[in-house]
């Protein structure tokens, strides 16, 4: 079974895809959302729910698993592989398939072939990407006849403990530059900063856009403030946020949770015995940048992102104004005006993000930003960013549905720094 | 006298997530021994607002947690404590000159063995 | 005065770490890319290779680009010392290289207000020792 690499579209001029209507991505399937693991009931750990996530996108379509032969996953989320919460050893594992980080806090294609009972696997890849990667891999994948119907796996875990909490008082490697100075959120805060002052705004402008996001997110089943905190987040709430750095406070920081999702992507033949409507992946493309030194720098962010829309703008020949489900990343609420005003959506330019937030941006407007609620108003999952164009695109988002035309939808993540955008249709030209 | 009682949520209050060891019942209790209660959480207010809903407690405040100087300012009162199971809550406490227990202090509930009309404020402790 | 997370030069990093001990400031400077490289790494990130590596002294001056203040950090280590400030400062022969640095001699702990950071402000490389023979740069402005 040979190992991809290299896949990506990430070099100018990209030019229309190839594969361009090949590939459709169709069903989705989710597990429970938990805030974390308990650390000892298996049928609620990440591989657990992986297989119920898997298990819920082929029922979504109609297929059983003899009828994928493909897997593309994320074994932890995360680009090289690495899990989005930290790993579980040193502690001891659990008798067998929970004797490694396997099914703990990764969980590779070839596990869930084990567990699942896959018998007709041709092609595994576990290269390991945020999902709008996964997303892209897959449809190349399919476009260049690779597999017929694959199935995108990304599950996110999170343990018990603090979140990423480094005791360390030695730094080594790259954490040298840094942890020496205290270095962390404060980047993401400063650059954010830079962008206030480069365009006289503020944090507190952030709200009206948070708020309606949490508003959206409470509207999906599968969130986790829909299934667990499911009051309502006013701009009080946001207003008194306890600052993490300068800039950024706890409402602009995603909240880690355990849960996976899973997607059927296959041809727009094989899409016809299924029984969803097919969604076309028009374009995929990928992007990857260093900063200049050793700080990303609002020029370097607002660099990055207009080579990324720019981009994805030649690779599938669409301009601004055909984007009706636009679903930029908000890991930290404070990236999203940088891909907003470097895709142009709504005509928002540099610096104007903060206007628009101010405008009608509700799920029934005429400007519906992330009507599936992004991770502010779903969790660290991460996939809302494909399902809710995905059922904004199918007719099927329910009381997410948007009220404006759902016909093309682009969905773009993770950061500045490394990015993948994906292009999807109801008609594949 | 008056001393008020300030309770972080998540890790420190039984309904808290993850889940602490001072349970809803120990709060009751506090509350009917007449200390001023309330919390100060990373929790939005909304949410902390429906928490003391569920433990039927009218609470005398609900804070942001690194607002602690504004419920000091708000409720009079001759001594103050803040509990929580962070760094963060350690230091709201003792940039405001609380007093502090650790989550796992507070479940042993040590403020019951305060003398009600005679009470010193205890000093926070070096982290 | 100690400092929380002490630096552990690695084979790339160790000539930057020994020229900060001897008091100089250091960075990296691919001759064919004509360009300067902080932090360091094993090869030019532009053109990919360490061919036309080499290290180049600066002048240890430096413009404050703007700061943030840490709060509530991952890093246990500095928890006592919250709210702390990171100030970035940029070279002043290259501004496109910058640098952390917490700025002032108590390097800016325990913040009781936000501070009035210049930016635009000249600043001047010191030395300060983090741990017994292990010293860092840090920045003073020049009044
Ligand atoms: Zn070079």
């Amino acid at each position: 079974m040979a190992r991809e690499v290299n896949w990506e579209r990430n070099h100018d001029p990209v030019g229309i895809w190839n594969g361009r209507g090949k590939a459709v991505l169709i069903g989705r399937g989710h597990s429970p959302t938990d805030r974390r693991w308990d650390g000892e009931t298996l049928e609620k750990s990440l591989g657990a729910y992986m297989m119920i996530a898997v298990q819920n996108a082929l029922d979504d379509v109609g297929i059983g698993l003899d009828d994928v032969d493909g897997i593309i996953g994320s074994a932890g989320g995360q680009g090289n592989g690495a899990p989005l919460s930290d790993v579980w050893g040193p502690r001891p594992y659990f008798d067998a398939p929970y004797d490694s980080e396997d099914g703990l806090t990764h969980v590779t294609g070839q596990w869930l072939r084990q567990q699942m009972g896959f018998k007709n696997l041709r092609y595994i890849n576990n290269h390991g990407d945020p999902v709008w990667n996964l997303i892209g891999q897959a449809a190349q994948a399919i476009a260049d006849g690779r597999a017929e119907t694959v199935v995108v796996t990304y599950p996110n875990g999170n343990l018990p403990g603090r979140y990423h909490q480094d005791p360390s008082n030695e730094a080594r490697g790259p954490a040298v530059w840094p942890n020496t100075w205290g270095w962390g959120l404060s980047g993401q805060g400063f650059t954010f900063n830079q962008y206030c002052q480069k365009y006289g705004t503020n944090h507190d402008r952030m709200a009206p856009f948070v708020v309606q996001e949490r508003k959206n997110g409470l509207l999906w089943e599968h969130s986790y403030y829909a299934q667990h905190e499911p009051g309502e987040f006013t701009e009080e709430d946001y207003l008194n946020g306890r600052m993490i750095a300068r800039d950024l406070s706890i409402f602009d920081c995603d909240r880690p949770v355990l849960a996976a999702a899973a997607y059927v992507m296959t041809t727009a033949a094989k899409a016809q015995d299924m029984k969803q409507k097919p969604v076309y992946i028009l374009d995929h493309t990928e992007s990857q940048f260093t900063p200049r030194s050793l700080v990303q720098t609002i020029d370097d962010t607002e660099e990055w992102t207009d080579i990324q829309a720019q981009r994805s703008y030649n690779g599938s020949g669409l301009k601004p104004e055909d984007i009706d489900v636009f679903a930029p990343y908000d890991g930290f609420a404070v990236f999203t005006q940088y891909y907003i005003e470097a895709f142009g959506w709504r005509g928002v330019k540099r610096g104007e993000a903060h206007d628009f937030y101010a405008g009608d941006i509700s799920l029934k407007g005429p400007n519906p930003l992330n009507s599936g609620g992004g991770n502010m108003g779903t969790g660290r999952m991460r996939t809302v960013f494909i399902t809710d164009p995905l059922e904004q695109l199918q007719g099927r988002a329910g009381d997410r549905q948007i009220t404006t035309k759902a016909e093309v939808a682009v969905t773009h993540g993770v950061l500045p720094i490394t990015a993948g955008t994906v292009v999807m249709s109801t008609s594949p030209d | 006298m008056a001393i008020l009682l300030s309770f972080d949520i998540d890790g420190t209050l039984e309904l808290g997530d993850p889940p602490g060891g001072v349970t809803t019942e120990m709060v009751r209790k506090a509350h009917e021994v007449g200390f001023i209660i309330g919390s100060c959480s990373d929790k939005p207010l909304s949410v902390q607002r429906k928490i003391w809903e569920d433990m039927e407690l009218t609470p005398a405040f609900v804070s942001a947690k690194h607002q602690l100087g504004k419920v000091k300012r708000e409720n009079p009162a001759d001594a103050y404590y803040h509990m929580g199971d962070r760094d963060t809550d350690y230091l709201a406490a003792k940039d405001n000159d609380f007093g502090f227990w650790w989550a796992h202090e507070a479940a042993e509930q040590p403020w019951l063995e305060f003398d009600m009309n005679n009470h010193e404020q205890i000093p926070i402790s070096p982290m | 005065m100690a400092r929380p997370i002490v630096p552990v030069p690695d084979p790339v990093s160790q000539p930057f770490w020994d020229a900060c001990n001897e008091g100089k400031l250091i960075v990296q400077y691919c001759s064919i890319c004509d360009r300067r490289q902080y932090p360091p790494e094993a090869t030019c990130r532009d053109c990919g290779f360490d061919f036309h590596l080499s290290w180049q002294e600066t002048s240890g001056r430096a413009k404050i680009v703007g700061y943030s203040i840490t709060y509530d950090s991952r890093l246990v280590q500095w928890h006592p010392l919250q709210p702390f400030l990171n100030v970035i400062v940029a070279l002043e022969e290259d501004p496109v290289i910058n640098f952390h640095t917490n700025l002032i001699d108590d390097f800016g702990t325990n913040l009781t207000e936000e501070p009035d950071i210049p930016i635009g402000a000249t600043c001047e490389v010191q030395f300060v020792e983090a741990a017994p023979g292990r010293m860092i740069p840090e920045w003073k402005i020049v009044k």
